[in-house]
């Protein structure tokens, strides 16, 4: 096997609010390629660790490195523009815009010309367009989404809108995706389908995803890293195997003493 | 003399070169053409790969998918190399493929993605004579790895290396295929029994399509769209290899999902589809129609009666008279123009309706907005035998026979058919052979009649025939057509027994429309089955039946009927897969409902088994109730 080559550093990470401890002194790798699941009960701190790394939340202690460059003081925005791409629990979309247009919204940050340009469509606009077009097009053949390229997001089923946001996060082409319970709430046939389209995005463009998810058995499925968490703090790492069989994890989640 | 598909292909390219959009498929939200130049080469490379790969005369390539360009490209390759091409319907099983490839002695297959790939390599040790599996959409599959599989891509390389070497080649090879060479095997439905495969050749085909064209012409401009399934007669004539001999367009939709869509960005001259999708637009207007605005409803209504005395006219091939002539424009200008926009059907001049029967009332609506339909019979044994003449549309027939072809009738009712392009025979099945061909006439197993101007009326399929009353001929296909033109009911399955008064129906109503009719109504509703048996669906279900049985003889209405809890579906075996209904099939499964029909029960419960998409199989109990067509509710 191949080094791994190290995508992401979390060292020493600590978040509290007011006196509430949320993260307590979390360390952890992300490794380029790979998928690695987060894991944990209610409140365990799992969204709050995804909020840190995108820049949602600051931590109070502890340092964020991507590919080599330090990241804790930067905004979402900057870290966007690095390649850190999320998608959300609840779905953050714009409803009353269609499915093409949130996706080229993805986009928005990499368009370098002005509204006159873009009013009347020539030159840099055009070309620029253009481009943006294809890379969301790709999204869209890639989650099999082209019949609803048009519809307005606020009308689709949940299942649809939860595709569409992958979708939106898959457009700003990240190097890192950070997925919020991409399963939640779906129906059996949905999380297969979903499970599908995110193995299929780690096959195909090898990005390096962090998902949340309580389904134990899609993240035996899919995961090559499981990071699980309790009090806001690492409990086990490993891969899925181990970690399925490790008594402190099953005793977390089940609250079973010894 | 191009008396095969490839010659013509090579006629095409020579002719039009680069110059003329031979293929069009939308792909990525972009419509991308392809001219006869990009055709041509892309098929050339396929072939040189194919016979390089040990494709010869006489051998067969099966191809699964949905309609892509690829789909013709490859089988334009495999046809140039002598072999025959057959499609499989796309949503088979892997046994019912199994079979297909096995009775076909298939040596390579064509896929077009991961589904069909992965249906293949499931019966992979079941399949000894396949040499290759080629696919061309790689998404999920790029850690396949399996000596059997192939990439087009990879295909298209060793082509384009192989033709640097030796020029020349494929036309070599177009010039050795011959026109009695085998083109093609069509599977029949199936209806009964296990399928057979007739064997057409390039001769039969390219005649079928001259008999067809000498009828209604097509132009060389003209853009038609494909999208019904390439193992399906019709799309082989109307589409490969009309195209190739007429050289208009064929488009290509993105997916199944966004066909409406797309026919209506192509705006096709020449439309086939199934009475199936022409009875679906129909019930998608009527209902937005009757959730309309008032004043838009009496508009309609007003336009609609102008619209079917001119197209009364017009099928009679008489004149409308003045008056009439004008208001219909009016309403053309304000009604119908934009309704056809909508339906994608603004510029068709040639709309065909084949498969199974249709509703005259389908004809006679589309007539009326001025959409002018034809409705065509014919089988993958003989091809298209008969079709409406322009100025003589009875919407109850199916036309006089094409020229080539001369009909008659056995004493039994039986509709025979003889002509010079009739199949070459059942593949490896001469006993059916023998029987279907007995006489050098093609037995089509349908039972009909002609009329006073030689038009044909197909009244059923032979086998399907049942007695009722008194032991009269009674054809079940007569009603259920007719019921089915009702926006509310989805299917129906009519069955009648001597010794009764009357048939009955098992009603699968249409979820969608019915739902909706439901919720204006603050119905509420949890599921199909629920929804079915609510005392309102049924009494709606009633009366639209009753509507029906105006037209039907007295002694063959329907006397009860029952809506359904589930719907009918071709994955339970329950329709074929270009949607016609099992009917032996399916009076063997709902045995219990009918017997419960044709008794004095008011109510049955029943376990259904159903199959869910993801392959499971559950049980829903329901009750479902019986109802009189006359007289009030059961309940």
């Amino acid at each position: 096997m191949q080094p791994k080559t190290r995508k992401m550093e979390i060292r020493g990470l600590s978040l509290s609010f007011g006196g509430v401890n949320v993260l307590t002194d979390i360390s952890m790798d992300l490794f380029e390629g790979e998928l690695t699941a987060v894991i944990g009960p209610n409140g365990a701190g799992k969204s709050s660790l995804l909020n840190c790394i995108s820049g949602f939340y600051h931590p109070q202690r502890g340092k964020i490195v991507f590919e080599g460059q330090e990241i804790t003081g930067m905004d979402c925005v900057e870290r966007s523009r690095l390649g850190i791409s999320r998608t959300f629990q609840n779905i953050e979309l714009y409803d009353g815009l269609s499915v093409l247009d949130n996706l080229m919204s993805a986009r928005h940050n990499r368009m370098t010309y002005g509204p006159l340009a873009a009013g009347f469509y020539f030159g840099r606009a055009r070309r620029q367009e253009i481009e943006h077009r294809e890379i969301v097009e790709d999204v869209i053949d890639l989650l099999e989404i082209e019949a609803i390229r048009q519809k307005l997001v606020g009308g689709l089923s949940y299942g649809l809108r939860k595709r569409v946001d992958l979708g939106r996060a898959l457009s700003t082409q990240p190097k890192l995706l950070l997925l919020d319970e991409p399963l939640a709430g779906m129906n059996k046939e949905e999380k297969e389908d979903m499970a599908r389209f995110i193995l299929d995005v780690s096959e195909l463009r090898k990005t390096t995803m962090v998902i949340i998810e309580h389904d134990m058995s899609v993240v035996m499925d899919i995961s090559d890293r499981v990071v699980m968490l309790d009090f806001g703090q690492k409990i086990v790492e490993g891969g899925p195997r181990e970690v399925q069989n490790d008594p402190r994890a099953i005793k977390a989640y089940l609250g079973m003493g010894e | 003399m191009s008396d095969t598909l490839p010659k013509l292909l090579l006629r095409n390219y020579q002719a039009y070169g680069g110059s003329r959009v031979a293929l069009r498929e939308k792909d990525r939200g972009i419509w991308i053409s392809h001219t006869w130049k990009q055709y041509y080469e892309t098929v050339s490379r396929l072939a040189v790969a194919f016979r390089a790969m040990g494709l010869a005369k006489g051998n067969k390539v099966a191809i699964i998918g949905e309609n892509k360009p690829h789909v013709y490209w490859f089988e334009l390759a495999a046809l140039s190399c002598g072999s025959a091409v057959m499609g499989i319907f796309s949503d088979c099983s892997a046994e019912e493929t199994k079979y297909f490839l096995n009775h076909s002695d298939a040596s390579f297959v064509v896929c077009q993605d991961q589904e069909q790939v992965d249906k293949i390599l499931a019966v992979k040790d079941g399949i000894p004579g396949v040499k290759k599996v080629i696919y061309w959409e790689e998404k999920g599959m790029w850690n396949y790895k399996d000596d059997l599989l192939l990439t087009m891509k990879e295909m298209l390389e060793t082509g384009a290396e192989l033709e640097r070497t030796r020029k020349g080649q494929f036309e070599e090879m177009i010039g050795e295929t011959h026109g009695e060479d085998p083109a093609a095997l069509f599977y029949s439905s199936g209806t009964t029994g296990i399928p057979k495969a007739a064997v057409q050749t390039h001769r039969n085909i390219l005649r079928m399509v001259e008999m067809m064209d000498r009828r209604h012409p097509v132009r060389e401009s003209d853009e038609s769209v494909s999208f019904l399934p390439i193992a399906w007669i019709a799309e082989q004539l109307f589409n490969v290899a009309y195209s190739l001999w007429k050289g208009f367009t064929v488009n290509f939709p993105e997916k199944q999902e966004t066909v409406p869509e797309d026919i209506r960005a192509t705006g096709p001259h020449v439309l086939l589809l199934t009475p199936r999708i022409w009875e679906e637009m129909i019930r998608t207007v009527r209902v937005k129609i009757t959730d309309a605005f008032w004043l838009n409803r009496v508009c309609f209504g007003a336009a609609i009666r102008v619209g079917s005395r001119v197209g009364d006219a017009e099928m009679k091939g008489v004149d409308a008279g003045a008056i009439w002539k004008t208001l219909r424009a009016v309403a053309d200008f304000c009604v119908f123009r934009p309704l056809r926009d909508r339906l994608g059907l603004s510029r068709v001049r040639l709309a065909y309706t084949s498969g199974t029967a249709v509703s005259p009332d389908v004809i006679l609506y589309f007539r009326a907005i001025g959409v002018p339909l034809i409705q065509i019979y014919g089988s993958s044994e003989c091809g298209v035998a008969t079709m409406h003449p322009r100025n003589q549309v009875k919407p109850e027939t199916c036309g006089t026979p094409l020229d080539g072809y001369e009909m008659t009738l056995s004493d039994a009712g039986e509709i025979l058919v003889r002509s010079d392009c009739l199949f070459k025979g059942y593949y490896k099945d001469p006993a059916r052979t023998a029987r279907a061909l007995d006489g050098g006439v093609f037995h089509t197993g349908d039972f009909g009649k002609f009329d006073a101007d030689g038009h044909l009326i197909v009244m059923d399929r032979l086998d399907d025939l049942q007695k009722i009353g008194s032991g009269r001929v009674f054809s079940p296909q007569f009603a259920e057509t007719r019921i089915r033109f009702s926006p509310y009911v989805k299917d129906v399955l009519v069955v009648g027994r001597e010794g009764r008064g009357a048939a009955i129906a098992l009603v699968n109503i249409d979820p969608r429309n019915v739902g909706l009719w439901a919720e204006k109504r603050r119905i509420v509703y949890t599921t199909f089955s629920d929804l079915s048996q609510k005392k309102e669906v049924i009494e709606l279900v009633r009366s639209e039946i009753g509507k029906v049985n105006a037209y039907l003889p007295e002694w063959a209405t329907i006397g009860r009927f029952l809506n359904l809890h589930k719907e009918f579906d071709p994955d339970e075996a329950e329709m074929t897969r270009t949607r016609k209904v099992r009917r032996e099939f399916m009076e063997r499964k709902y045995q219990e409902l009918i017997d419960a029909l044709l008794g004095e029960d008011d109510r049955i419960e029943v376990t259904a088994s159903v199959a869910y998409r993801d392959g499971s199989k559950g049980n829903v109990r329901s009750t479902v109730f019986m109802n009189d067509v006359t007289g009030g509710a059961v309940r």
